[in-house]
């Protein structure tokens, strides 16, 4: 034994945690929520779908919010989760990179793009361009966040950062309308074409990973209102941070390869 | 220190890293005997290449269906990226538990709800039927639930995204003070490629899957040639895991045949840097390779050569491995225990597999082969039964570590005779087959190649007798066997200077590491002494 080790240096051992109910809450949560899609859509029982995935997504955010809660009621912060944010965002870069190589895929292999049947005002560039400018803003504003928490400042920490989910509030809302705007006024749905087929879903993808930022936001809020966030306990914020940044990062590549090149294409 | 929790509720709500290791080997060991029972079925089916024996033509397509996807995501993946990785992984480098336990426990539960739903895909109502691969158009006009395929594999994805983000960190921020990247065991290595592939691949996938579904049900077009779709693009963002997948499952088991091979030849292990990098190299080599899965779908064709030359590529990489084990034993003071038998049985098995793999990747070769019992043989040699063999062998290695109890030793050696003698002999007939260009996946055969199939059919039985020989030892021992010493192997590496089972904090005070875990021969070895 003594020629792979030495004895250790005499610490305070801390198994982090024994026992939480959190992880199984959210498991269940996840779970419940394909079967709810199922139930819909396989099983043809529309409203108990509904009603099951509003259940698995109150399920969901009560066991993720206990499990934050508990996270943040011990004293210490190893602040390990930096480098798994940065871990875990190389793989959400993989999920974009699919998205992206297959829409690249349909664009570089059909003759027009967009494809001839897709109406006038699509892409919707003029709304495009508030949204854009939520975004790339809201990105300045969190980062004044996490500086005032840096400094202790902690009513300019809640001021920045509520300002900020009220920008990405505010680009959640734009989006919606555009996909109202643009199913019932131009009648461009994700069955018009394949552009269509792959607007919808990058988008939506984008702004589904949008709301789970403005989420983990409102978490911060949550648990800075408790006091459980502060100049010593910083890691959570600057995940969410980072989190934020990478969001906006690929809003860039949604609005130039989904809205602009289409729109520069459909003009020549 | 607090007291160890004990009791239905200490497993239920555990975020500890044995438990939790211990809970995937059990689950896993489940959906491997799901598999071989429905390889069985199979089998049975063949038997008679003329009139149904036991199963119909329909459900012999939802039992392949599910042997594949039961084998290689539920089985395969799990025990060594679940248990494996978990029990092993904080031992290795010295530290208390993975970075984020409550991460790891989700990870689990996730694994569990994505089996359920395979479980629903083999006995539902729109039982799954469209392969392991999902394939448009098949699954997204045909009778299956492809919902339930979707779902698991997100389920399964979001486990597997979250155990590979914990485990990265964990290997990045947790090891002990010493432990420097040159002293962590190849396994550990293996692990961390293969964590590497999982978190760059298997987004992928669960995009791939999401358009399936979106096809399927909301009226999309993705992969709908008739709509201006392409179900070819199905094709790469599927291969663009699955083909990786295979190196998920092959570089731990690399690293583990190295960790056996070293403690029972009493010998550093050959060539660690180059084992290392070999590692790194399949790991980034690994996505250059899976558009031979389209060599004959349509693709263009400088892809198609491209990809071939990242397919033969690879085989350099795995070579230098397989020399440097046998380096390793060379000259080494060979001790013959069932996991050291198990490593070497999974050597011969993985040439066999690894030559036949370098002539299916050559373009003009593959043509002829391709979608043929040929490629069922080949990947059944290289992945399924030989790294199904190594599973067992480091279950056998680690055993008295995690049981804390000694499995039968001679039960161990004759099922493991038993099932290489099967699993030499009960694919080889169906190189030919392919060659002759039988396309796999078949309910029925041309007769005359009846004969051939009933030497297949009976070698497969007697594989599946010594995998049930074995995981009867398993449960026995780990419930009537002896107690075991904390080092039976005098091993150097850390995990085995602990008691056998760990404690409860696996390590007093977080040890400072000195020395690499394979450094045999030094006038060092003598201190070490079996408890």
């Amino acid at each position: 034994m003594e020629n792979v080790m030495h004895g250790g240096k005499s610490e305070v051992h801390h198994h982090e945690v024994e026992l939480s109910v959190w992880p199984l809450i959210t498991a269940v949560g996840a779970f419940l929520l394909p079967i709810s899609f199922m139930t819909s859509f396989s099983w043809g029982l529309s409203s108990v779908g509904i009603i099951l995935a509003g259940v698995a997504v109150v399920i969901l955010i009560v066991g993720l919010f206990g499990w934050l809660n508990e996270v943040h009621a011990k004293k210490e912060d190893a602040g390990l989760s930096k480098i798994a944010i940065l871990v875990f965002i190389a793989s959400e870069v993989a999920l974009f990179g699919g998205l992206f190589a297959g829409y690249l895929y349909a664009m570089l292999f059909t003759g027009t793009w967009p494809p001839a049947n897709t109406p006038e005002g699509v892409p919707p560039v003029m709304l495009a361009i508030p949204m854009t400018i939520f975004l790339l803003s809201s990105s300045f504003t969190i980062h004044t966040a996490e500086d005032k928490l840096a400094h202790g400042d902690m009513g300019g920490f809640k001021g920045w950062l509520t300002f900020t989910t009220i920008l990405g509030a505010l680009f959640i809302a734009f989006m919606v309308y555009e996909w109202h705007h643009l199913i019932a006024v131009e009648n461009f749905t994700v069955r018009t074409n394949e552009y269509g087929t792959f607007f919808y879903t990058i988008t939506g993808f984008h702004g589904s990973h949008v709301i789970v930022g403005l989420v983990m936001q409102i978490f911060c809020m949550i648990l800075a209102a408790g006091a459980k966030i502060g100049k010593n306990r910083q890691t959570l914020m600057k995940v969410t941070g980072l989190y934020w940044h990478f969001v906006d990062l690929v809003w860039l590549l949604v609005v130039s390869l989904i809205y602009v090149v289409p729109f520069l294409k459909a003009g020549q | 220190m607090s007291t160890q929790p004990a009791g239905f509720k200490s497993w239920l709500f555990t975020t500890d890293h044995k438990k939790i290791g211990v809970m995937y080997l059990v689950t896993s060991l489940v959906f491997f005997v799901v598999g071989l029972l429905l390889a069985l079925i199979m089998r049975t089916e063949q038997l008679d290449l003329t009139k149904k024996v036991i199963i119909d033509a329909d459900l012999f397509n939802t039992a392949f269906t599910i042997h594949g996807a039961a084998m290689v995501l539920f089985w395969m993946i799990p025990v060594l990226l679940g248990f494996l990785a978990n029990y092993m992984i904080p031992l290795m480098i010295g530290a208390h538990d993975v970075a984020f336990p409550r991460l790891n426990a989700l990870s689990f539960w996730l694994y569990v709800g994505a089996g359920l739903i395979a479980v629903c895909a083999l006995i539902l109502p729109g039982r799954l039927d469209t392969g392991w691969t999902g394939y448009p158009p098949y699954s997204i006009v045909g009778p299956a639930n492809t919902a339930f395929y979707v779902f698991a594999v997100h389920l399964l994805g979001a486990s597997s995204i979250a155990g590979a983000v914990n485990f990265i960190t964990t290997i990045i921020t947790l090891r002990a003070p010493g432990m420097t990247w040159g002293r962590l065991n190849l396994t550990v290595w293996g692990l961390f490629g293969a964590f590497i592939i999982q978190i760059v691949g298997v987004p992928v996938l669960a995009a791939a899957v999401t358009l399936l579904l979106f096809d399927k049900y909301l009226g999309t077009s993705f992969y709908d040639g008739t709509k201006g779709g392409s179900p070819i693009l199905y094709e790469h963002l599927f291969w663009f895991y699955a083909h990786p997948a295979v190196y998920v499952v092959a570089l731990p088991v690399f690293g583990v045949v190295s960790d056996i091979i070293s403690t029972f030849s009493r010998k550093k292990v050959y060539g660690y840097t180059s084992m290392a990098i070999a590692i790194m190299i399949i790991t980034v080599v690994g996505f250059e390779t899976w558009v031979h899965h389209l060599y004959v779908a349509g693709t263009l064709n400088w892809t198609r050569v491209v990809f071939m030359w990242g397919t033969i590529a690879i085989g350099v990489p795995t070579g230098i491995k397989t020399f440097n084990w046998l380096a390793t034993l060379h000259k080494g003071s060979i001790e013959l225990t069932t996991p050291m038998l198990h490593a070497l049985g999974f050597i011969s098995l993985f040439t066999i597999g690894g030559v036949t793999g370098i002539a299916n990747g050559l373009l003009g070769f593959d043509i002829q082969v391709h979608d043929t019992h040929w490629v069922v043989a080949h990947f059944h040699y290289v992945l399924a039964i030989s790294m199904s063999m190594l599973c067992m062998g480091a279950i056998y290695y680690w055993f008295p570590k995690f049981t804390g109890k000694m499995y039968n030793e001679s039960l161990g050696k004759t099922a493991f005779w038993i099932t290489l003698i099967g699993a030499m002999i009960a694919f080889l007939p169906q190189f030919h087959l392919g060659y002759d260009g039988i396309p796999r996946r078949y309910w029925k055969l041309p007769a005359k190649y009846g004969p051939e199939m009933k030497v297949a059919v009976i070698f497969s039985y007697i594989t599946i007798v010594g995998f049930l020989m074995t995981l009867y030892n398993f449960v026995h021992s780990a419930i009537k066997g002896k107690k075991a010493p904390a080092n039976p192997w005098n091993s150097l590496s850390l995990e085995w200077q602990i008691p056998s089972p760990p404690p409860f904090y696996n390590f007093e005070n977080i040890p400072t590491i000195t020395d690499g875990p394979y450094e045999y021969g030094k006038p060092a070895d003598n201190t070490v002494k079996a408890h």
